[in-house]
């Protein structure tokens, strides 16, 4: 088995890149120090043989010995915590490279090997997430290197017995049912906007639409630090990764009769900025001194694990063609939890997007509460398959009654952000933004309304829902996935087939070891080479064969419905006792007065931009 | 001084009013307009025109020779405050001169109109130019993270390419009605970018920077914008870019005091040809490529930077036996802003007046000049 995945820093690769300007400010302890002439060097900063910085007092001639005691003073590293990456504006998402070392696959192997045995009463219940998106990625790489073609459902089997057998994780589950939850709330969400956004006209408190996803945690990233006016469109259901957090810890550790923080949650996630999305506080219980995710690792991270321990994904396990147990109640052997009703639903498949498919879970809501009234859908490609439009409309009148995009990457998120403040009058971006561009603006504004709608003709209704991903693709191609298999050597022909001199014809290809990110050097370099492989976001090829991996092999399809009406039952019921057991902790725990939290629901927060930055001359 | 150069560099006007260093200067391609932006934060625009007095008899604005000097005057017409909170670093006109854009420190690029018609219709060719109606924000266009460093707009004016210190450039499509979509944002320099350059025909967008390189993007009909060459040979900062009127050639300045020219060698493929050095002792920050007034050939390379030496070549294909191109130094100014850094240096491209440029120096000034022969 030949990954390429092995996790670097440099490796980083979601699509916002970290800010030069970074403002967490170097702290200043203002000690109380005699004042020496202006100009002398008082201190020197010196390093020992362990790397430690220390600063000594200079020998002052003039004050011999005078400062008998230990005139050495040892520094304290500069760190950059979590929490002050959130607060700050300088990146526009996530300091990546911050959150690498805390939430890493070494802090996992290090909590489990601290982990007491489970005799002892410190013992915390180790629990392993993964993403459907993860399994996809894993068995389209697996499969590449092999003669027959591994599911996902095989992949979640070894994955499995590798985190239970290797790492001594005691459960391990797929986040396909906590989507599952994510998608029932969403679509709820989505009906409660519409409703309260009919009444008024304003929507006010209720949120506006459009609705936008909220899975993305690297579009929050950027919303809440870029273009807070996007706030109130975004939706507040949780991502699946923080449903999944608050099953497993709000309602499976208590069946397990453990508290919150007697459970360790592992996450493993396609995508970096998902270890942000776990640090925030907002899923950070304060009563028990938990996260809801503990740590998230990557694809990348999983795969190097498997390595380090030496396990060969390849190679098949026991049971790992049975089919999927289907019913909540009944017990799991193959993923070998002995009891009882601490199972989940696995693997449930949710057509539409590989990302997801929470637009189609609207598409789907609206259609059925239109119900008698049959509707067409109608779809539109705008230029790549990471901008489409879906329209919903009245089979008799035409009439739209929901429309909806799919929007993936940077780009495309710019022209939904524009597009979005454009439909419902707010002002995009910063500052002097709308002073400058208040008048014409206004003007137009009037002009659209006299000719309803922007491009005219039948675009009487905006956007209702916009299922916004930060990544090209989607999530299959998030930055945390496995990379190809490195291609071979960089093609020295060009693409009329001529040998080419790189050097000669003044083409700069990295030196391996300082190309700015291993793989990604290659890639850039690849870019020069042939146009057809565009961007340092591996081959677009290889994200449509992880794509294939995701929706590949479903035998148990046929009962994919009643596995949807069993899922449903079991998530209403889930609802209820963790609606139930919040009211509980909250009469038990002076927990802040008056309404109880949506168990699936969060909030964002905007941060403020005060960078000043350095005065740029040039 | 090199007495024994075939032309000379004549100022005809020196025109004050920013208080801040000036940027960079742009000539309108379809009026009679020079515009400067400014770290004052504002737009000043000049209208230019030949003295009646002086081409009465010839009618013929490209009189030569010394009178030249005297035949364009260049009067302040209007004054754009901007709204831009921080320096305004670039600028550039649609080409239909009709819309300008502002690309400012303050991360933001303006795109700005003049207010629709009081009923007085198109200005005439040469009546006076921007005339008095007032220009306003048409449109903000935000995204860049930090300081916008470039702006251009492609050959066709469809497309409007920005660059900045956060290390993209964005490639902005420009839509009816002031709106406009990104179609890229483009992550390939490794640090700052200086500049942004559209091929004078085609779409295909260059951009300089601070990591030394050249980068060269193409639209992938399929897919969105993709870097298809990275020049490298630059030794530091590359700050400006100019490409060859005819689009075969491509000229780069750098801190390293030189200026390259690579040459197109495929589709999607340029080569190094030619490299010029010792022409400036500080950083070259600005060259501009204009047709000139020489006997055909490829045109006048001109050059400016912090040294305030302004050099101007003429530029002709390689002669036989040759795969260099030919350039010849035909004309030399030093303290063309007295002791100041010169920011910026461009050509007007409008028939007639080929043979005239302008300049933006630290000392807030800008400067017309015209090339006369000696």
């Amino acid at each position: 088995m030949a990954f390429s995945g092995a996790l670097t820093l440099t490796d980083l690769n979601d699509f916002i890149t970290p800010s030069q300007a970074c403002i967490k400010p170097v702290e200043q302890l203002n000690k109380p120090e005699e004042i020496l002439e202006p100009g002398a060097a008082s201190t020197e900063i010196r390093i020992d043989s362990s790397g430690s910085y220390y600063e000594v007092a200079k020998n002052e001639p003039s004050r011999p010995s005078t400062v008998p005691q230990n005139p050495e003073n040892k520094l304290q590293q500069a760190q950059i915590s979590l929490n002050d990456c959130l607060a700050c504006s300088g990146c526009i998402t996530s300091a990546e490279s911050v959150l690498i070392t805390l939430q890493s696959h070494t802090e996992v192997l290090a909590f489990l090997a601290s982990n007491p045995p489970p005799a002892s009463a410190a013992h915390k219940v180790p629990v392993l997430s993964i993403a459907p998106q993860t399994l996809a990625s894993l068995a389209a790489s697996v499969s590449s290197g092999s003669r027959a073609p591994v599911a996902p459902r095989q992949i979640l089997r070894r994955v499995a017995a590798f985190a239970r057998e290797a790492l001594g994780f005691e459960r391990v589950y797929d986040t396909t049912f906590a989507r599952h939850l994510a998608l029932r709330e969403h679509v709820q969400e989505y009906f409660e906007r519409r409703d309260g956004a009919g009444q008024d006209g304003s929507g006010s408190g209720s949120g506006k639409l459009p609705m936008l996803a909220s899975a993305c945690p690297g579009w929050i990233c950027y919303a809440e630090k870029a273009h807070a006016e996007m706030l109130p469109f975004i939706a507040r259901t949780k991502s699946p990764q923080q449903v999944m957090g608050t099953l497993v810890k709000a309602w499976l550790a208590p069946k397990w009769g453990k508290r919150p923080d007697e459970v360790y949650h592992v996450a493993v996630m396609p995508c970096y900025d998902k270890k942000l999305e776990a640090s925030r506080q907002d899923f950070y219980s304060e009563l028990y001194a938990t996260r809801d995710v503990d740590c998230v690792i990557t694809t990348g991270e999983l795969e190097l694990l498997m390595r380090e321990k030496g396990w060969d994904l390849s190679v098949p396990v026991e049971h790992e063609d049975e089919p999927l147990p289907l019913s909540s109640s009944s017990s799991s052997p193959s993923l070998g939890t002995p009891d009882d009703d601490a199972a989940l639903p696995e693997l449930l498949t949710h057509p539409g997007t590989s990302s997801g498919s929470y637009l189609h879970a609207l598409i789907d809501a609206v259609t059925r509460a239109v119900a008698p009234e049959p509707v067409a859908l109608s779809v539109k490609t705008v230029r790549t398959a990471d901008y489409a439009e879906y329209a919903l409309a009245r089979r008799d009148t035409g009439t739209v009654v929901f429309r909806g995009a799919t929007c993936y990457g940077f780009r495309n998120l710019q022209n939904v952000v524009r597009r979005v403040g454009r439909e419902a009058g707010v002002r995009v971006g910063r500052g002097a933004a709308g002073r400058m561009a208040g008048a014409r603006v206004r003007r137009r504004g009037g002009a659209a309304a006299a000719t309803t709608g922007s491009g005219g003709g039948e675009e009487d209704r905006g956007l209702d829902y916009v299922e916004v991903m930060a990544c090209p693709g989607g999530c299959v191609n998030g930055g945390g996935q496995l990379r190809p298999i490195a291609e071979a050597a960089q093609d020295a022909k060009d693409p009329e087939g001529f040998a080419r001199s790189w050097a000669d014809s003044g083409v700069h290809l990295p030196e391996t070891n300082a190309a700015p990110a291993g793989e990604e050097g290659a890639a850039s370099g690849d870019v020069a080479l042939a146009p057809q492989q565009p961007a340092s976001w591996g081959s677009k090829e290889w994200t449509k064969v992880v794509e294939r991996s995701y929706w590949q092999d479903l035998p148990a399809w046929a009962q994919a419905e009643d596995r949807l009406a069993e899922a449903d039952a079991l998530a209403a019921r889930i609802t209820s006792e963790i609606y139930a057991s919040q009211l509980v902790q909250a009469s038990s725990a002076d927990a802040p007065e008056g309404i109880q939290p949506a168990p699936f629901r969060t909030q964002y927060h905007a941060v403020e931009s005060d960078v000043v930055g350095l005065a740029v001359k040039w | 001084m090199s007495s024994d150069l075939p032309y000379t560099i004549r100022c005809i006007a020196t025109l004050e009013g920013h208080h801040d260093r000036a940027w960079q200067v742009a000539w309108n391609p379809a009026k009679p307009l020079l515009a400067s932006c400014s770290a004052d934060k504002s737009v000043r625009m000049y209208a230019y025109s030949t003295k009646p007095s002086v081409s009465a008899g010839s009618d013929d604005p490209s009189a030569v020779g010394a009178g030249r000097a005297d035949a364009i005057a260049l009067t302040h017409v209007s004054t754009i405050p901007t709204g831009h909170t921080k320096t305004v670093r670039s600028i550039a006109w649609a080409p239909s001169g009709r819309t300008l854009a502002t690309g400012s420190f303050d991360a933001n690029i303006g795109v700005w109109e003049q207010e629709e018609g009081d009923g007085d219709g198109e200005d005439g060719e040469n009546g006076g130019g921007g005339g008095t109606r007032e220009w306003e924000c048409a449109t903000l266009l935000e995204g860049h993270e930090t300081e916008c460093k470039g702006v251009a707009y492609s050959a066709g004016g469809e497309l409007l390419a920005t660059c900045s210190r956060d290390k993209t450039v964005w490639i902005w499509e420009v839509h009816p009605d002031s709106d406009f979509e990104c179609m890229g944002v483009l992550m390939e320099h490794t640090q700052d970018v200086k500049c942004v350059a559209w091929h004078p025909s085609e779409q295909i967008l260059a951009s300089a920077s601070y990591d030394d390189t050249i980068k060269l993007y193409a639209d992938d009909p399929d897919e969105d914008w993709v870097c298809v060459q990275t020049l490298a040979g630059h030794q530091s900062t590359v700050w400006a870019l100019a490409w060859s009127p005819c689009g075969t050639y491509l000229a780069s300045a750098s801190d390293d005091l030189t200026i390259k020219v690579w040459k197109r060698a495929g589709e999607h493929r340029w080569e190094g040809n030619l490299e010029i050095k010792g022409a400036h002792t500080r950083s070259i920050y600005s060259i501009s490529w204009g047709k000139g007034k020489g006997d055909g050939g490829l045109g006048w390379l001109t050059s400016t930077g912090s040294d305030g030496k302004i050099n101007v070549w003429d530029i002709q294909e390689p002669p036989e036996g040759s795969k260099e191109l030919e350039h010849k130094l035909i004309a030399s100014l030093s303290s063309s802003h007295d002791i100041n850094d010169v920011n910026s240096v461009a050509w007007c491209a409008r028939a007639g007046y080929e043979d005239m440029f302008a300049t933006a120096g630290d000392d807030g000034l800008v400067k017309a000049w015209v090339v006369v022969p000696a």
